[in-house]
Order: structure tokens, then C-alpha cells, then sequence
């Protein structure tokens, strides 16, 4: 997807203001409003039950951000994404629960945060590992490799082996209070709330600066073309094993995040499923731009919601559908993923950028 | 000795259903190009179909009849409001679409036939294994094995010497050409995804057979990716070898591996055995090199 135009009259007369996050003063006044709307007014007005919805989209759009640079930006497809959010999740439980922590890094809540750093990078290795293939294969038979990271990561390792860690059996539950960032104890949606949108922050920006840094363009460039990327001097290998460990380590962000949400982890919580899911995200959401990953996201997870929201009333008089709610979900994420991709094959960012576009170029769209 | 004998009959057994699983897929992909995610559910689906007329009385014969009828018909229409519109698009998007189709498949599958693992009652094949020399081997296996086997030839025989066969054979070698001999190609899509819907349906209700039929079949269907891959993603052959293959494997895997890795093995040895082998052969053993300019 290409830039947007500017308004009329706007004119870059050095690199800074051409290089300039928020180009125009409206830009800057627009995402202002964002965030008091995130920070302020959606704590403010949204009940418990809307909290929890939007912490559940921070999550997708965490774990779909990694999907995004792998699919979206480096041409690398993935169908396997939820290993790395189990690998992060697991292993931030691990180092909290089992890890002889220095009594004053406890009190002062800097455990959980330094769980989370190095749940990301040993996601992030681990997902280089299932990387390595790439140097040599692609396309169909690297998604079959992916999968292969999903059956092997969740199915089998943290399945089989990681689970039986400390003898606790399949579900490990992480007693109140000891997920505590700084003074914070997170216990309550709202607190996880905050911490969502603090880590979704950072891990946009992060991504969008790389995108525009030398790796993000060597990533666009094997995704256009990986024969020419070569040729012009890109260590392809080199640049995907880096896309795959970003990635993982956005993915292992995700996971260690989670678990502040969760009362328990186990591999049910990151079934195949998931990692198709996060790619139907992207693609309803568009493919190639990080508003993809966060419109696909709300979209998913809102429509899946109001979809919750149509049947319950309905479940009184048929007790049957509660239980069939599942499967419903499951076929109407297909039916979308179909519908989106036929219908409307560049997602909603690219909707996104015709809106703004015509605003930008209104009254004179040509 | 013995064990290892037996787990290789049983292997073969059960790789000459995936085989024939991994056939169909093998034929959408070489005449239409696309990556079929979706071959599990198509398992499930064919499975479910050929339970449900059996377990209403007909005849099981018949009931696989049946469910091949349906198969061909779901084909038919699958292609034609799904696939249909995404010829020529990239890669990524139709796979994309035949993994919402799993869902929308997996969706449906369970709301109409539920999680719990059902049987075939009466069982089809009896239930005493066969004495073959030192070998003992189940009963279901074997028939199962020969009607993968009678199947497969039926396949052959039919692109080799058939019409719509060999409209379909020339589609998947070179699309332009065959169009301008006037093989419509549309037709040859539907075709090639009637018969892969009817192969899995087959494969499911085989294995269906063995263990009884539930969601998890689906994930047996999926099996046919690394038997594909490993066989060469366009090699007809390749699938047949690849299905074999990764049965042989998943069975001597399961045999001696799970006692130094107790657990699921058996389930992912295929996927770790692919994984590594795409290392050496990034083609698999009979797939198309493809040479690449820019």
C-alpha cells in the first residue's frame, strides 16, 4: 500500500518534517484524540465485560503483529505463530513461579517485567530455529515447516515436557499477586487493560520504526522480489531469520502478556487454531500494513463478540446452542476469511486509506 | 524382528490411505494450482457422510457409494462458490481460503455430528486379526489396505485412459495449451475437487474403520501435507510413496521412539522427519525444481 497523499497546500521542505511521524497539525490533534480516547474515556465509560473485550483485541493484536512482518512485509508465511506465544507465555510463567527471584526484584515488582523481556527473546530464538528452513525453502513448503513449529512446539514439547516442570500437571495457575509491575499489582482488567495498550504502543512503534529502517526495506524487498533482493547486495538469510525473530519476539511479548489475564495457562490455550486465527486476522485486516493488524484485530474480535451478544438470548429457549456457540464461531471465521478474501482481497486498511485519501485530496480527488 | 515387521505391515497399511488421501490433494494442486489446506476436513466430511447412511442400515458398500455421491456434489459446489473466483490470484489468498473453508467445514461438521467419538456398529470388518506367516495383522487394516490399493488403480486407470483423465492431465501440464485444444479448464477444476473430496472420503471412512471416527481424523487427514511435501508437491507417484511413507514412519516411530519421548510421537514424528528433510531436499523427492528469473 502506497503513502497517503498529502492535504493540499501541505509542503515538506526538509528531511525531518518528510521523515515526521505526524506530518499535519490535524494528524497530530487526530491521534491526540486516540489516545485520550484509549487512555481516558474508553476506562471511563466501558463496564467490565467491554474492558475484557479490548484486552482480548491488545492480545490479538499483539500476537498478529508478529504475523503481519513475517507474512505481510518479508513474504515469509507462517501457520504456526501461537508455538511463539506459547513459548513466551510458558516461559515467563516459568521464570515467575520457579526462578529464585532476588527478594527486593520481588518487591519491587521488576520480576515480571524482566520475565517478559526474556520470554520474548528465547520466543524470538526459538522462532529463528523454525526459521531456519527459509534459508532454503518457500513458499508452500515453508508453511509446511511452520506447522510443523506449531505440532512440535505446543503438541509436543510444552505438552509433554514443559508441563510436567515443578509437577503441577497440564494447567499451571499463577497465584494472585505475583504478576506485579512495580508497585502494581495486576489483578484486574482494567490494570491489564493499561498494560495491553502500554506493550500494543511500543510494540507499534517499534515495528513501524524498523519498517522504515534498512531491515525493514531488505524485508519489503524479498518480499517483492527475493532473486533481486539478493542481487542488490541483501543477505536474504540473514534478513528473514531477522524478520522470524522479531516476530517471535513480538509473539513472545504477547504470550508473557497474556498470562497476566489468564488464572491458569495450558496448551489448550494456544491450539493450531490460533495461529490460523492471527493469519485470518491480517487478511480480513489487509496485508501489508500494521493498521491491518490492529483493524483486523478489533474487527474480528468485536464482530465475534456481537456474534456472542445475537445468540445468548436465544440460548434459553434452546439450551443446545450454548454448547454449539464454538462451532458456530469457527464456521462463521471461515465464511469471513472466504468472504473477505474474495470480496474484498486488500483488507479493511486499504478502505482505510481510500477514506483518508479522499478526505486529504476532497474537493479535488484527481 | 517381529515388531519391527509388524509395525512395517501396519505402516503400509495405513499409508496406502493416506496415500490415497494425499492423491486427491495432489490432483487439485496439479491441475489448479491451489494448496489445499482444507484435506482434513474433507476427511471428516466424507467420513461423517458414509457413518451416518451406515449407521441407518445400508449396506456399507452402498453407504460409501453414497457418500462418494455427496462428495462429488459438495466438490462440485465447493469449487464453484469458493475457488472459482480466486483463479490467478496469489498464492497466499486461495490458501487462505481453503483454510477458512476448514474452518467453515470443521464448523459445520461439528455442529451437525458433535465431538463424540462414534463407531461403526456393526463393526464393518471382523474383528480377528489374520495370521499371515509370522505376522499378525488386523483385519481392517488389510481390507482397508485393499480398497486404498483398488482405489488408487481405479485413479490411474482413469487418467491414464479416460477422457475427462486425460482433459485433467493436460490442464495440470501446461493450462494455455489444453484451453486452446478446448479442455474447458473450469470444468477440470470442479472435476479435480469432486475427486479429491471423494478420495478423502474414502481415506476418512477407512480410517474411520480403525479407530473409530472423530474430529481428530481430521488432523490424520492433514497428515497428507507431509506425505505431499515429501513426496514432491506435483508428483503423482510422489504421493502414493510420500503416503506410505509417512505411515511406515508414524508407526515405527510410535513402536520405538516413545519410549525415550513418551507422549505424542507418533502424532508429530511426520511433521519433524518433513521439517528436517526439506533441509536436504527442498523439492521433496519428485517435485518440480522450479528455476527461478527475475
Amino acid at each position: 500500500m502506497s503513502t497517503t497523499f498529502l492535504p493540499c497546500g501541505v509542503y515538506h521542505e526538509n528531511y525531518p518534517q518528510d521523515h515526521a511521524w505526524w506530518q499535519t497539525k490535524f494528524v497530530k490533534g487526530k491521534m491526540i484524540l486516540l489516545f485520550l480516547l484509549v487512555f481516558v474515556v474508553i476506562p471511563l465509560l466501558a463496564d467490565a465485560y467491554w474492558i475484557s473485550v479490548c484486552n482480548q483485541i491488545g492480545y490479538t493484536i499483539l500476537g498478529a503483529l508478529g504475523v503481519q512482518l513475517l507474512i505481510g512485509y518479508c513474504g515469509q508465511v507462517t501457520l504456526g505463530h501461537a508455538a511463539f506465544l506459547a513459548v513466551g507465555a510458558y516461559t515467563s510463567t516459568l521464570l515467575i513461579l520457579e526462578f529464585p527471584w532476588p527478594k527486593f526484584l520481588i518487591d519491587w515488582g521488576i520480576a515480571y517485567p524482566i520475565s517478559i523481556v526474556i520470554a520474548a527473546v528465547v520466543a524470538g530464538i526459538w522462532s529463528v530455529l523454525f526459521g531456519l528452513p527459509s534459508a532454503k525453502v518457500k513458499g508452500f513448503y515453508l508453511i509446511l515447516t511452520t506447522m510443523a513449529a506449531q505440532f512440535i512446539t505446543v503438541d509436543f514439547v510444552i505438552t509433554q515436557y514443559v508441563s510436567q516442570i515443578g509437577g503441577r500437571g497440564q494447567a499451571f495457575s499463577l497465584p494472585p499477586g505475583t504478576i506485579k509491575i512495580g508497585p502494581w499489582v495486576i489483578d484486574s482488567d482494567q490494570k491489564v487493560y493499561f498494560m495491553m495498550l502500554i506493550l500494543v504502543i511500543m510494540c507499534v512503534i517499534g515495528l513501524a520504526n524498523l519498517l522504515r529502517s534498512r531491515a525493514g526495506r531488505a524485508w519489503v524487498a524479498i518480499r517483492d522480489n527475493d532473486i533481486s533482493a539478493e542481487v542488490m547486495g541483501i543477505n536474504i538469510v540473514k534478513y528473514k531469520l531477522l524478520a522470524f525473530f522479531v516476530a517471535g519476539f513480538i509473539g513472545g511479548i504477547a504470550g508473557a502478556f497474556w498470562i497476566s489475564n489468564l488464572a491458569a495457562i495450558s496448551p489448550e490455550h494456544f491450539p493450531w487454531f490460533w495461529s490460523l486465527w492471527l493469519v485470518g486476522v491480517i487478511l480480513i485486516g489487509g496485508v501489508g500494513s500494521i493498521h491491518g493488524a490492529i483493524f483486523g484485530s478489533i474487527f474480528m474480535v468485536v464482530v465475534m463478540e456481537l456474534l456472542q451478544l445475537a445468540i445468548m438470548p436465544l440460548a434459553d429457549t434452546y439450551p443446545k446452542l450454548l454448547m454449539d456457540f464454538l462451532f458456530i464461531k469457527e464456521a462463521a471465521f471461515g465464511l469471513a476469511i472466504c468472504a473477505f478474501l474474495i470480496f474484498e482481497p486488500n483488507g479493511l486498511a486499504y478502505r482505510w486509506w481510500q477514506i483518508k485519501n479522499y478526505f486529504n485530496l476532497w474537493p479535488f480527488s484527481y | 524382528m517381529e515388531l519391527f515387521l509388524m509395525t512395517l505391515t501396519t505402516g503400509i497399511m495405513v499409508g496406502g490411505i493416506y496415500a490415497l488421501i494425499a492423491l486427491g490433494w495432489v490432483l487439485i494442486y496439479k491441475c489448479s494450482g491451489v494448496l489445499n489446506l482444507a484435506m482434513g476436513e474433507l476427511t471428516l466430511i466424507g467420513a461423517y457422510v458414509s457413518l451416518s447412511f451406515y449407521s441407518m442400515g445400508i449396506p456399507f458398500l452402498l453407504a460409501l457409494l453414497f457418500s462418494l455421491i455427496i462428495g462429488f456434489i459438495l466438490g462440485i459446489l465447493t469449487e464453484r462458490i469458493f475457488l472459482d473466483r480466486l483463479i490467478g490470484e496469489p498464492i497466499l489468498t486461495v490458501i487462505m481460503v481453503t483454510v477458512g473453508l476448514s474452518f467453515f467445514f470443521r464448523g459445520i461438521v461439528e455442529l451437525i455430528w458433535g465431538t463424540d467419538t462414534r463407531v461403526f456398529t456393526p463393526p464393518v470388518f471382523p474383528l480377528e486379526p489374520i495370521h499371515i506367516g509370522p505376522l499378525i495383522v488386523g483385519q481392517v487394516y488389510l481390507w482397508s489396505f485393499v480398497a486404498a490399493i483398488i482405489l488408487l488403480c481405479i485413479f490411474v486407470v482413469f487418467f491414464q485412459y479416460t477422457r475427462w483423465g486425460l482433459a485433467m492431465q493436460a490442464t495440470a501440464d501446461d493450462e494455455m495449451a489444453a484451453l486452446s485444444l478446448g479442455v474447458s479448464a473450469r470444468f477440470v477444476y470442479a472435476t479435480a475437487w469432486a475427486i479429491a473430496f471423494m478420495a478423502a472420503g474414502v481415506g476418512g471412512t477407512l480410517l474411520g474403520n480403525i479407530n473409530g471416527l472423530n474430529i481428530s481424523v481430521g488432523y490424520l487427514g492433514l497428515l497428507v501435507l507431509p506425505a505431499v511435501v515429501l513426496g514432491g508437491l506435483n508428483s503423482v507417484p510422489g504421493a502414493i510413496m510420500g503416503g506410505i511413507i509417512i505411515g511406515v514412519l508414524q508407526n515405527l516411530s510410535g513402536a520405538y521412539l516413545d519410549r525415550y519421548f513418551p507422549g505424542g510421537v507418533k502424532e508429530i514424528a511426520p511433521f519433524v522427519f518433513m521439517a528436517v528433510f526439506l533441509l536436504f531436499k527442498p523439492y521433496g523427492l519428485w517435485g518440480w525444481e522450479r528455476i527461478e528469473r527475475v
